[in-house]
């Protein structure tokens, strides 16, 4: 099947340095504190990523352009979910008049009452020691 | 008698094994169809126990466990056993590789197992029923179904399975649509039940993937507690509905477009007339699709979701009607100064074209945020879904298999007995559910297994119609294979309709084991009753 | 089956007309297949925004208990075998086989690592109680105040684990390729399989590039 497009080596070896070289640099920038921007970065950063593994590892850029359309297609899907879910979820309660499905979720699990505080190693802290911190009540 | 020496997928290769190991769409397709029907007959026995059930007040035959255990089971059989598989899996694929002039679909092997996944999700449904059932409904909403203690975790797995037989269907079906059709079958010269299984496929690609994840989470709430569906653990039960309802909505569409197709091939066919507004179908297929992923939200309307998207939600379901109405105008633009003929397929597609009109109508009601809210989780919803699951899907199923039964076993059945049955169904069916939007408008809850006096009026006449329904159904069916008994034979080169789509110009009945002895050359369109003549030739 | 040319490849099944049908048939698919995958993550990303944006100041707290560094390393190990798994494809199309065979052994190995180190964070998880649900025990301080960590911790489990479900499929797959091309059943002529495989391991990857800021890197 000579007809199919051959990447060359050299095209396959700059993508995979460009690749490890952003994962550097969505770590440096997660240290940097930009507030909400973050997020965005990361964002951008990994987005940036996987076009380059999709258009060219998964050779995107030469095939068919159907291949392209499924692979964007289940992108705008999720973005549908994504939207219409949290048109529900950042709303709730928006009418106010049930106060109490404002913060539906907010409420923390009662198992936590039951739990025995632990150190960094999970292992439960006797609370009349002294080789810890003190912690408080966790209430 | 050429028949008995002419090699059809029937009776060539010979064996149980060459059928159980069968990798021809058409043999996976029977396959489909037999495990479908046998699906809907006790989906329907289940229904019409419900239904004596509800004949009169009071608990008289089943108990109120009993009757939660069988509404719950009615509904999952029905949908994930016997609509959802039985139009695509069925009657999609025996005609799928024909109508599109291949030798086959795509993938056949994925084909088989994808028949075989299907099998083995519903060993899981009938595990459920014998140990005892699941009591939760077909939704399985939370936090109910991570508590209750009958059989939540082998029915989600079933369905989880025959998720994945679902996706491989459809993700076939694609790829034969796309890649499989003979040269100069151009997308506006394909059938239109082609667009339609385009559209069910794309639908069952993308949503099903949700619905196998959404299980999948639910069985995790109930071993480990995960707690994000849970509100005690911190999580929202909302949250399950929308993953719920992102797959279940789109999969209404799923049980639909696949009977649309049927009916635009019937109408045309059975009218001698050109298929009025064949982009505009093909197209409202395609957008149904797809406006079909943004409304679940209408089956959550009283479900605390914030009332933002209660608004955006409703509005959008409005849209709905619009590529529904485009094709319902067109099938009858296409009648129009036809020759429409009452035969078996078109009575069922008149039928159709009544009831899911209704079954149609009563959705925009229902879309309708302040009506919804009254109307919710009553017997008009339940109406209005049957409507349009029975009403439209299932009558247009029994229109499609009296279409191309002659095709697919080269046997005739008898059409006075099929159109006496028709009616049957068709009266039955008004007869059953009509009442029930009366009942649900007067204020009687779905899924109660009694009710106050003042309902028992209606609620017996439901009763009493649905027990003609059964019978007329029943009747049906069996009909068709009293055909095979009979070996009422037709000859192999019989169009008896007229139809002018490849499956029934360019091959015989039954369809020869690799469709087509030659390779088919496209003559014509799939409806050009205006250019070309095409003469009903039935002979035994 | 009559009418078919006795002179076409063994490759070829019956009902596609020529090769090139067949493959683009088989590639078209793939992408098919990958859209149900991502939609598969997808609602698990829903899950995860939803949840993230009800508790942003948990998730960016319990996000410090991950090991960025153990993350980083399996990042740069994915990468490289999404680089050695392509390398294999080029090498097969250039007739290539025991490069192409040696390429795919590297993605394999790569493969192990991944799940190597993922085995060394999910114990280390284990031992402190660090659970999904009602698993979850660790009270340490930094987590005493936290406001229901256990479901930051659901979704990081559900998530990589299903990301390394993935992974350890794409493995099975990779060795039945390095068995296929040793035989030479895979050759410049016919490489569908691995064009197909390689598609997968790329999605791995890519999913992989999302998890790895959600999760470790959330400022």
């Amino acid at each position: 099947m000579s007809e199919h497009h051959i990447t060359p080596l050299r095209t396959y070896l700059i993508i995979a340095a460009t690749l490890l070289f952003l994962s550097g640099v969505t770590v440096w920038v997660s240290y940097v504190d930009l507030g909400a921007l973050n997020i965005v970065v990361a964002m951008l950063v990994a987005t940036l990523k996987a076009s380059l593994v999709a258009f060219f590892f998964m050779h995107l850029l030469w095939d068919d352009k159907k291949n392209l359309t499924m692979f964007l297609m289940s992108l705008m899907f999720f973005g549908i979910f994504v939207t219409i879910t949290l048109l529900d979820t950042e709303f709730r309660g928006d009418l106010g008049l049930n106060p109490e499905t404002k913060d539906p979720i907010n409420k923390r699990a009662a198992f936590y009452d039951t739990l025995p505080l632990t150190d960094t190693h999970g292992h439960p802290v006797d609370e009349h020691s002294d080789d810890h911190h003190e912690d408080k009540d966790h209430h | 008698m050429t028949e008995n020496t002419k090699q059809n997928y029937l009776n060539h290769p010979k064996g149980i094994m060459s059928w159980l190991l069968t990798l021809d769409h058409k043999r996976i397709g029977l396959m489909y169809l037999f495990s479908g029907i046998l699906f809907f007959f006790l989906g329907g026995l289940i229904a019409l126990v419900m239904r004596f059930e509800l004949a009169a007040p009071g608990n008289d035959i089943i108990s109120n466990d009993v009757y939660n255990n069988a509404y719950t089971l009615h509904g999952a059989i029905m949908i994930f056993l016997f609509i959802i598989p039985a139009i695509p899996g069925a009657l999609g694929n025996i005609l799928l590789p024909l109508m599109v002039g291949a030798k086959d679909v795509a993938f056949p092997r994925l084909n088989l197992a994808s028949f075989y996944i299907y099998s083995f999700g519903a060993l899981f449904a009938m595990y459920t029923i014998i140990n005892g059932g699941v009591d939760t409904g077909w939704t399985f909403y939370t936090p109910y179904s991570t508590q209750s203690t009958s059989n939540v975790v082998p029915m989600t797995l079933g369905i989880f399975i025959i998720g994945f037989s679902s996706i491989l269907t459809g993700l076939n079906f694609i790829a034969t649509i796309h890649k499989m059709r003979i040269p100069g079958l151009t997308w506006y010269k394909l059938p239109l039940f082609v667009w339609a299984l385009y559209g069910t496929s794309l639908v069952q690609i993308t949503a099903t993937p949700v619905l196998a994840i959404t299980m999948v989470l639910l069985m995790l709430e109930r071993f480990l507690g995960i707690g994000i569906f849970d509100p005690a653990l911190g999580g929202d039960p909302v949250l399950y509905q929308h993953f719920f309802w992102f797959y279940s909505h789109p999969a209404v569409y799923i049980m639909i477009l696949p009977a649309f197709g049927i009916i635009s091939e019937i109408i045309p066919v059975h009218s001698r007339k050109k298929i009025w507004g064949y982009k505009f179908i093909a197209y409202s297929t395609l957008s149904i699709a797809f406006i079909g992923f943004l409304v679940w939200g209408h089956h959550m309307f009283t479900s605390g979701q914030s009332v933002f998207s209660q608004i955006v939600f409703s509005f959008i379901t409005y849209f709905v009607g619009i590529p529904t109405g485009v094709k319902i105008f067109s099938w009858i633009l296409t009648m129009y100064k036809g020759q429409v003929s009452f035969t078996p397929p078109m009575m069922y597609a008149l039928s159709f074209l009544f009831l899911f009109t209704i079954g149609g109508l009563t959705g925009i009601f229902l879309g309708a945020v302040a009506l919804d809210i009254h109307l919710h989780d009553t017997y008009f919803v339940v109406a209005h879904f049957h409507y349009v699951m029975q009403g439209g899907t299932i009558v247009a199923f029994l229109g499609g298999l009296h279409h191309w039964w002659p095709k697919s076993f080269g046997v005739m059945y008898n059409q006075t007995v099929a159109n006496i049955a028709a009616l049957g169904v068709f009266i039955g069916f008004n007869g059953t559910f009509f009442p029930q939007f009366l009942l649900g408008l007067r204020g009687m809850p779905r899924r109660y297994a009694t009710y106050d006096e003042q309902f028992v009026e209606l609620h017996s006449y439901s009763t009493f119609w649905s027990g003609i329904l059964g019978i007329s159904i029943f009747i049906a069916v069996m009909n068709l294979f009293w055909s095979f008994i009979k070996k009422n034979k037709v000859d192999p080169g019989s169009n008896p309709w007229g139809g002018m789509t490849l499956e029934w110009t360019h091959t015989s009945s039954p369809p020869h084991p690799h469709n087509f002895e030659e390779d088919p050359v496209l003559q014509h369109g799939p409806y050009d009753y205006d250019k070309v003549i095409v003469e009903k030739t039935y002979k035994k | 089956m009559s009418g078919h040319d006795p002179n076409s490849p063994r490759h070829l099944k019956h009902y596609f007309h020529d090769v090139n049908q067949q493959y683009e048939t088989s590639k078209f698919a793939m992408w098919a297949f990958i859209l149900t995958e991502v939609l598969t993550f997808a609602g698990l990303f829903v899950a995860y925004i939803v949840y993230r944006s009800w508790y942003p100041d948990m998730f960016i707290d319990a996000h410090k208990l991950l090991d960025v560094n153990k993350g980083l390393m399996n990042t740069i190990v994915l990468i490289t075998s999404s680089l050695t798994m392509a390398l294999a494809i080029w090498a097969i199309q250039k007739n290539n086989r025991k490069l192409s065979v040696l390429m795919l052994v590297a993605t394999f190995l790569f493969a192990f690592v991944f799940l190597g180190i993922k085995y060394l964070e999910y114990s280390h998880k284990f031992e402190v109680g660090q659970l999904p649900g009602e698993f979850y025990s660790y009270m340490g301080p930094d987590a005493v105040h936290l406001n229901n960590p256990h479901i930051f911790f659901s979704i990081y489990f559900i998530m990589t684990g299903l990301h390394g479900l993935h992974v350890a499929i794409g493995m099975g797959l990779i060795a039945w390729l390095i068995y296929s091309t040793y035989k030479g059943n895979l050759t410049s002529e016919y490489y569908t399989p691995m064009e197909m495989i390689g598609i997968f391991w790329h999605l791995v990857d890519l999913i992989w590039i999302y998890l790895f800021p959600l999760f470790y890197l959330i400022g």
